[in-house]
């Protein structure tokens, strides 16, 4: 008989609330990884991920049947302070001092969590540590060479802040990868120049048992036709160009078609009867919406893998994404889910193949859901996970 | 090593090319000769029309022109429109073309009429090509419009976002209050 698996995952920041990103995922895998292991989290006590201010009581405590381990952030994060070393960074001549005093302004600076890790990480007692996010202080003082083999999910952005070189001996230090796309995975690579380890897994959701999407219409006074857009609206999220983009679309064609926003608004809003803006709702009326949408807008430029465009596929409906992204382009492509634009006329055209070709929605829906469900439906995602952990044990048995 | 493998169901490389080939197509010219055509004749009726002119006048404008032109030649003044007995009276003007001579000359006039025919053709086709070159500058004109819009919506954006960032850059400025 095997002894069960013990895993220790750690992660900048770990909680219900958090309801997107890295820190999502993580609790994802973790849970996925419960049934199958003794699993543990080990993190900060930090909710906001702007200063990393204390939110949750430091200590033990056990959230979804994960225990999770809690240390306190020693020193926030000086904003200003934080642009100016990001600034100095830019500078093709700075040092790797430069890059020292930058990763200690990032973040989380947690000392009790990195001694704990390490102290972890030395005796050899669990059978993987499995970090989440590169950039973070958390993953770059914390992942080290040590007897206990290393897992990363890099959750990389196109932004080349991998290239710095406290990455390097970072990402040589990792035993087994856990990528998000073949895109990150080749855009690591060629800033390592060679191959790295591991596989493409990524990360799957929690899929709803049904829909309601007469309800979800009748609840927020939604008719007609509309693109949906789901996630923080903001600058970084490329907003304001979709909301230019859409208004000229509907301004030049004579479209019916709406535009309905879900998540929380960090910016102003086009005041226009076309755009509905319902904030921040909870899972169900999210699956709800994407049900009645006729396309998902993805207009960022920087994604690692985005979750909702996985969403969208399940939901058999097709994305409209942002070209300059190539997990995004990649995503579309090996899908067939999913169109893309690089400019307003890419916008116009690929929204009006879409309002005026069922047949093609339907069919784009079809091939994506397809791809959901051979890449990321959770069964898939926990033979990668088992995978690469066994990989991990046996790379490190070796060396 | 990483492989990607494209969707077999829908060619999403092919959608995209067609789309950019459509694009292209409408680049060739803000909108192709026959779209600006056809909207500069919609606007030509549109204003026709509102004055209530007669409405068979448009049509035979575009079509038929000795309806509003005339044609004129050196024989044009001689020739009748009385059939056979007509053919006699035109011979006997002919016969007395000399002697009519000997009282006027015809011929600046012909000129000057046969002139002025081909000056009303010029001239319609003049409005004509420049009712055209008016259609497309106007709708170059919405499509900066549009463009200059999108621009100040930009750069409203900006603004407010640099004000943000200097307020914040005031307040962790600010000494911190002592007790």
């Amino acid at each position: 008989m095997t002894s069960k698996l013990k895993l220790a995952f750690v992660v900048q920041r770990y909680g219900v609330e958090i309801a997107g990103g890295a820190e999502y995922h993580c609790r994802l895998i973790a849970e996925l990884l419960r049934d199958h292991a003794d699993v543990e989290v080990f993190t900060t006590c930090a909710l906001d991920y702007v200063e990393w201010k204390n939110h949750y009581p430091e200590g033990e405590t056990v959230l979804n049947g994960v225990r999770v381990h809690r240390f306190r952030v020693e020193r926030q994060r000086e904003i200003l302070r934080f642009a100016r070393l990001s600034k100095a960074l830019e500078s093709p001549v700075h040092t790797g001092a430069d890059e020292e005093a930058w990763m200690d302004e990032q973040g989380p600076y947690a000392p009790a969590l990195r001694d704990h890790v390490a102290k972890l990480a030395a005796e050899g007692s669990y059978d993987s540590l499995i970090f989440f996010s590169y950039r973070y202080w958390s993953t770059c003082r914390l992942l080290t060479d040590s007897r206990t083999p290393a897992i990363l999910a890099p959750t990389a952005e196109d932004d080349g802040l991998y290239r710095l070189s406290l990455f390097r001996t970072l990402f040589d230090s990792v035993t087994q990868y856990a990528f998000n796309s073949v895109e990150e995975r080749q855009m690591l690579e060629a800033s390592m120049g060679k191959a790295l380890p591991g596989e493409i897994v990524g990360v799957g959701s929690d899929l709803p048992s049904s829909v309601h999407g007469e309800a979800f219409r009748k609840n927020f006074g939604i008719e007609g036709p509309f693109l949906l857009y789901v996630g923080r609206i903001d600058l970084n999220k490329g907003c304001p160009e979709l909301f230019d983009h859409f208004l000229r679309y509907r301004a030049e064609t004579g479209s019916q078609l709406n535009l309905v926003l879900i998540g929380r608004a960090v910016l102003d809003l086009p005041k226009d009867d076309s755009v509905k803006a319902l904030g921040f709702l909870d899972d169900s009326d999210k699956w709800d919406a994407l049900s009645e949408c006729l396309a998902l807008a993805i207009p960022s430029r920087l994604e690692s893998l985005s979750m909702v465009t996985l969403e969208a596929f399940w939901a058999e409906r097709p994305v409209v994404a942002n070209a300059a992204c190539a997990v995004l382009r990649g995503q579309c492509r090996r899908s067939g889910g999913g169109l893309y634009y690089s400019n307003y006329d890419e916008f116009r055209e690929v929204l009006q193949v879409l309002e005026g070709d069922g047949s093609l929605r339907a069919r784009m829906g079809r091939a994506g859901h397809r791809y959901f469900e051979e890449h990321y439906a959770w069964p898939v995602i926990l033979e990668k996970y088992l995978r690469l952990i066994e990989a991990a044990r046996r790379a490190k048995k070796a060396a | 090593m990483s492989i990607e493998i494209e969707s077999k169901d829908v060619d999403v490389r092919k959608i995209m090319a067609d789309i950019r080939e459509r694009i292209a197509e409408k680049k060739r010219g803000l909108y192709t000769d026959e779209e600006i055509r056809e909207i500069a004749e919609r606007k030509l009726e549109a204003v026709l029309e509102s004055r209530q002119f007669n409405p068979d006048f448009l049509k035979d404008f575009k079509t038929k022109s000795e309806v509003w032109n005339y044609t004129f030649n050196p024989e044009t003044i001689y020739r009748t429109s009385r059939g056979g007995v007509g053919g006699l009276l035109g011979s006997i003007r002919n016969l007395l073309k000399p002697i009519q001579k000997l009282f006027w000359n015809p011929t600046p006039m012909i000129a000057a009429l046969s002139r002025q025919s081909d000056l009303n053709q010029y001239t319609v086709q003049m409005l004509h090509n420049l009712t055209l070159e008016l259609t497309r500058m106007n709708l170059e004109v919405q499509e900066l419009r549009a463009r200059l819009q999108q621009t100040d919506a930009s750069l409203e954006e900006l603004r407010k976002r640099e004000r943000a960032l200097e307020s914040l850059a005031v307040l962790k400025d600010q000494p911190k209050a002592t007790s």
